[in-house]
């Protein structure tokens, strides 16, 4: 509670910092607003007052008053919503989203992209910033909206001390009506699988172009057609019942309060005050208008919860995982890499995916790490760029801890191509250099993409990716731009390719090889630098001065591939069977 | 005029007892106003006296008007559910249903697609439903503004300009404000999906990892400002001008407003008529203003035109939808003689197939090899019946295929991007003809016997991970669940099996065991696979090469190897690197 107090103060702080005005107006308007409701009944008993009496300045000063009244009950408060949203743009889009995504692109670490518990809550907060701005001006405005209709019924009860029995009413008619709303969010809940299951039927299956070809050979466009309609349907059927118990318990509540509302009429007719009628009527009959918007703004409240929570989680865990480390990485690698006794499970699991792995990786070496899925190759590199730190044992780049070296330095010495890499919708030049400075064309020409580039229509500078309009490559051509990122880095010290040939031809991937083991060598001999390949194809790595093959999160053997074919043990066993198909 | 009662015409999907009680709730709705001022007069009139009568008329029409108002929303929500539910059904049979294939891919035809389909992302996204419903509202908007100048004619006609004209010009000045802001809104709104775009970017795993390795995050950051920038400018900018033309246009009702109850006091006060009268006036000129500042259904109409506009084109493009029907499982037939005879065929502006002649013979096993990109899938496609050849014929037993009615039945493909249905392991095999025997079989043959048995549901576990108990299948099992489906399509008629790239996902054992048992699994059936990993193919019983559009070379792996021509090439390419590692060089002239 107190620390939504405090983001509360942070964030209309911030918006008094950044645009004054507005702030001070939006306010400003809340305070008054408290009181516009009763002044609407109140200005136009003045007015009928006045007529009553018969006096022309009266007269004229309360049409006024009325007329302004409605103006700004009507029009000002539309426009301090426009504005409101304004602000809450403003401030969200310039000041809360480059935090989000500073949290997310910046820290050290990748647990919270990976650990399922933690992506779970950063991807609530995807594009929701407005939520968490809007989330302060909806605190106020459900505070203001009450007390403006406390105020109102203590002008009602002014009248006669009875009308204040519309309280009561009011208080059994709100917590019906929420009673309703819960019902709705409820279910929406609880249809949000079908809702899913439709989208992804319709989006994925049904108007998807390239699903049509399989769906007209195996006949099942019907059926898919029909599913996706089943399945909305069901949606459609849930939605509605909710909404019609929600539309009841509203007017069961409406019934309780139009129930006290008719005798407040009553009495107030009794009295026979034209003046005190119209007040009364005109209050009552907004009632409703003024009790949906105070509701729905603090169910709104309510509602930003669900955001908030992962909001500060995700702030206080950006601050407190900062990286303390400073040592600057070496120039050149002398002895290697050196991995003792390293384990580690992923956080929340309790497998271990390395057990007590140690191994030296010599410096200058083409170290080629196979082993079947599962085996704890991917997770190796990822220990290697510093996304995790081992549990127990330790990693030295030339007897330095990897832990004590800077990370932003440590990456920059080092480059990678993974298995599971970004495709990025934006011109082929930016989706490979991302920012850095560099060669293009020779870069490009190391991952074998010329051929690529030349059929682009713009060239380097086409737009990648359909998502916005732009040229869909193949799976391979978007390997090769991944790979052609990986060698935007001049002089690694360190360079991954994690399984970067999967979707390619016989020739595009040998001559892929052919170029990186060159390179591979090349940057050897200028500074040292280690290159580790990962697969589960034996075929690519027999060239590797180290090989290492794991499994099960051990490494199990590792030396030449002569050695190991000799050692007649895991390896020679799997490249047995893929020799067999060769022979 | 015309998209306004295709909006109102729409209502035909939401059945008519949803349409009558929404019609009547927005009816009732929008004389609730006119009610009110009239039971206010009687209670004003009753003066004191008994009025037990008024008080009644009153809280009936108030309680009226809060019913009404309490179940349009469910009423509106299903007509506009059901209206947005029979559009998509349309839409994908529209889509489902084109003559062939590539009228799919075509990028017009995908645009508008999108356009009539895409789930509401931002608040300028409107369904048709919602359209339907707005423009309902707008007649009842209307009507309102139509029984509350009523009244105020009971004072005088002159009122019902004084009053109305101010309030019309101001939904019409605000109106056409939203207007425009909704274009400007929606000229950048590619901009708006960019830089959420880069946001989602941030938060996957894939680019996390990258977005650290090359130290991007600046990268990431200048791009989300950029695109967030070049879309909320202009916006921002006309949000200060309607802000600035709001203040401008509200003096009209203020105006309007004061002179209507001055003149109307003052002419009370002078004895022109009650006060009763005076007071419903009042209430009534109240009510004309809060009808004209509802400007929500502005949004609305604009928002779901350019979806029906879309729709529209889609009819016309395809305007005679083909009907979709399983196919009917048939007895065993041999498997056809299947001929190219001369076929070529291009994609717009990129020539694929150039002259292709190809049989492929009942019952073989034929390979199918070339570079990345030498045309193997397409290829496939027209075999499928998905494409026509521009020229040149496909004829199988000697009859087109063209007019072979059920050709694809006799067919069945594991493509390269095969489905993955978010329905159970069962519904991704069968697709909705169940037959448990057969689904036991095949999923022996694609080796996926120990996935089902680990599945915590067995055969109706859902395999997607957004569904309860649902699982996320690895990539290779995926790929034998397209299989087993291929081979269910062979159990129940299907004679011609295409393999393209099967096993590109699984791993080395797999994949070997796989290819061993391939020709116990596909006896009488004639089976073309396709793989660059040649290592695969050398037990077929003949090995075709597509190069430059038409077949180059045709034989048995061995008579191919000692022709010595580009298989023999890419074969000892592989061969080589694999028993001597990568450094051996491949001649530039090989590439291309």
């Amino acid at each position: 509670m107190r620390e939504y107090a405090r983001l509360w103060r942070e964030l209309i702080a911030l918006c008094l910092r950044r645009y004054p005005g507005s702030t001070v107006f939006l306010i400003g308007w809340h305070v008054v607003s408290t009181v516009m409701f009763a002044a609407v009944g109140l200005t136009l008993r003045a007015l009928v007052e006045a007529t009553q009496a018969g006096t022309v300045t009266a007269i004229g000063v309360a049409a006024l008053g009325a007329a302004l009244v409605l103006t700004l009950n009507l029009g000002v408060e539309h426009i301090a919503y426009l504005r409101t949203i304004h602000l809450v743009e403003r401030i969200s889009l310039t000041e809360v989203e480059p935090r989000i995504l500073r949290a997310c692109a910046e820290l050290p670490q990748v647990r919270h992209l990976e650990d399922p518990e933690f992506l779970d809550r950063v991807t609530t907060l995807r594009g929701q910033s407005g939520a968490v701005v809007d989330w302060a001006w909806a605190v106020l405005q459900a505070v203001s909206a009450t007390i403006g209709l406390l105020v109102a019924l203590a002008v009602l009860g002014g009248v006669n001390p009875w009308l204040l029995a519309l309280l009561p009413c009011a208080a059994v008619q709100l917590a019906m009506e929420r009673l309703g709303r819960k019902k709705i969010a409820e279910e929406d809940l609880a249809s949000a699988e079908d809702l899913r299951l439709h989208r992804e039927l319709y989006d994925d299956i049904c108007v998807n172009p390239a699903a049509l070809k399989e769906l007209r050979v195996y006949g099942a466009a019907a059926q898919a057609i029909k599913l996706q309609a089943e399945a909305w349907e069901r949606v459609t059927r849930s939605r509605a019942r909710a909404a019609l118990i929600a539309a009841g318990w509203s007017s069961a509540g409406w019934l309780v309060f139009g129930g006290g509302f008719t005798l407040a009429i009553f009495l107030v007719t009794a009295a026979g005050r034209p003046g005190d009628i119209i007040l009364a009527v005109s209050m009552g009959v907004q009632f409703r208008n003024v009790v949906e918007h105070a509701l729905h703004r603090s169910m709104q409240v309510g509602g930003y919860r669900r955001l908030l929570g992962p909001y500060l989680w995700l702030m206080e865990y950006a601050r407190t995982h900062r990286d303390p480390a400073d040592a600057a990485p070496p120039a050149r690698l002398r002895r290697g890499i050196e991995l003792r006794n390293v384990s580690f499970t992923y956080p929340g699991t309790t497998k271990p995916v390395l057990e007590d792995l140690s191994v030296h990786l010599p410096a200058g070496a083409v170290v080629a790490v196979v082993g079947e899925y599962g085996s704890g190759k991917t997770t190796l590199v990822k220990l290697l760029a510093k996304m995790y730190a081992p549990d127990s044992g330790s990693i030295l780049v030339d007897d330095v801890e990897l832990s004590a070296l800077d990370t932003a330095g440590w990456r920059a010495s080092m480059s990678a191509a993974f298995q599971d890499f970004g495709r990025y919708c934006t011109t082929f030049e930016d989706s490979v250099m991302m920012g850095a400075r560099g060669d293009l064309n020779s870069t490009v020409r190391d991952a074998d993409a010329e051929a690529l580039v030349s059929r682009l229509p713009d060239g380097p500078a086409t737009e990648l990716g359909r998502r916005f309009g732009g040229i869909e490559l193949s799976e391979g051509q978007w390997q090769k731009v991944a790979l052609a990122r990986s060698g935007a880095r001049p002089r690694p010290l360190l360079f991954v390719l994690d399984e970067p040939t999967a979707s390619l031809d016989a020739p595009s991937e040998h001559a892929i090889f052919t170029r990186y083991a060159r390179r591979s060598r090349e940057l050897a001999a200028l500074n040292g630098a280690i290159s580790v390949i990962v697969s589960h194809r034996f075929s690519t790595v027999a060239d590797a001065d180290l090989i290492l093959v794991m499994a099960a999160g051990k490494l199990v053997e590792s030396g030449r591939h002569d050695e190991l074919l000799t050692r007649n043990g895991m390896y020679a066993d799997l490249y047995g069977i893929h020799a067999a198909a060769h022979a | 005029m015309r998209e306004r009662l295709d909006l109102l015409g729409l209502f035909r999907h939401a059945g008519p007892a949803v349409t009558i009680a929404l019609t009547a709730m927005v009816l009732i709705d929008a004389v609730v106003p006119a009610g009110i001022a009239i039971a206010v007069q009687e209670l004003v009139a009753a003066d004191g006296r008994s009025a037990l009568a008024p008080v009644l008329l009153m809280s009936g029409v108030v309680l009226a008007g809060q019913l009404a108002l309490a179940f349009r929303f469910p009423v509106g929500r299903l007509a506009a559910d059901r209206i947005d539910g029979a559009h998509r059904t349309r839409i994908a049979a529209l889509v489902m249903g084109v003559p062939t294939v590539d009228v799919a891919e075509r990028q017009d035809v995908q645009d508008r697609v999108k356009t009539t389909t895409a789930e509401p992302r931002d608040w300028v996204d409107r369904t048709s439903g919602d359209g339907a419903v707005s423009q309902l509202e707008l007649v009842g908007h209307a009507v309102a503004l139509v029984s509350s100048s009523v009244v105020l004619s009971w004072w005088s006609w002159w009122l019902v300009p004084a009053t109305v004209i101010p309030a019309v010009f101001f939904r019409t000045v605000h109106g056409r404000q939203w207007v425009r802001h909704f274009r400007i809104w929606v000229e950048g709104v590619l901009y708006h999906r960019r830089w959420k775009y880069w946001g989602e970017i941030a938060t996957t795993p894939a680019a996390g990892r990258e977005l650290r390795v090359f130290g991007a995050g600046e990268w990431l950051l200048g791009h989300y400002t950029r695109d967030m920038r070049t879309h909320v400018d202009p916006v921002w900018e006309d949000d200060r001008r309607v802000l600035r033309g709001l203040w401008l246009a509200l003096l009209l009702p203020l105006a309007g407003c004061t002179v209507a109850f001055t003149w109307v006091a003052l002419g009370t006060a002078a004895g022109q008529g009650t006060i009763a009268l005076e007071v419903a006036v009042v209430t009534a000129a109240w009510s004309v203003f809060s009808v004209a500042i509802r400007t929500d259904d502005v949004i609305s109409l604009e928002g779901a035109r350019p979806v029906r506009r879309a729709a529209g084109e889609l009819e016309r493009i395809n305007p005679a939808p083909l009907p979709l029907r399983p196919h009917a499982g048939t007895a065993a037939a041999a498997p056809p003689l299947v001929r190219f005879e001369n076929v070529s065929f291009s994609y717009p502006g990129r020539p694929v197939l150039n002259g292709v002649d190809l049989e492929i013979r009942p019952g073989e096993s034929l390979a199918l090899v070339g570079l990345n990109g030498a045309g193997k899938s397409t290829l496939t496609k027209l075999l499928a019946g998905l494409y026509r050849p521009d020229s040149g014929r496909i004829l199988a037993d000697g009859t087109d295929i063209a007019d072979i009615p059920g050709w694809q039945s006799r067919l069945s493909v594991v493509f390269q991007d095969f489905l993955k249905y978010p329905l159970s392991l069962r519904d991704n095999i069968a697709l909705g003809a169940d037959d448990p025997d057969l689904l036991t079989g095949v999923v022996r043959d694609a080796g996926l016997a120990p996935v089902v048995s680990r599945l915590p549901g067995g055969y109706d576990t859902p395999l997607s991970r957004s569904r309860t108990a649902g699982v996320d299948l690895s990539g290779g099992q995926w790929q034998q669940v397209a299989l087993a489906r291929a081979l269910y399509a062979t159990r129940r008629g299907a004679r011609i099996l295409v393999l393209d790239e099967p096993t590109a996902h699984l791993d080395v054992r797999t994949e070997h065991d796989l290819f061993q048992r391939l020709p116990d699994i596909t006896e009488e059936i004639s089976v073309v696979l396709i793989s660059h990993r040649l290592s695969t193919v050398r037990q077929a019983d003949r090995i075709v090469l597509l190069d430059g559009g038409r077949i180059t070379e045709s034989g048995t792996h061995e008579e191919l190897m000692a022709g010595g021509g580009q298989y023999a090439t890419m074969y000892a390419l592989q061969a080589r690197r694999f028993s001597q590692g990568y450094e051996d060089r491949l001649d530039e002239g090989d590439l291309a």
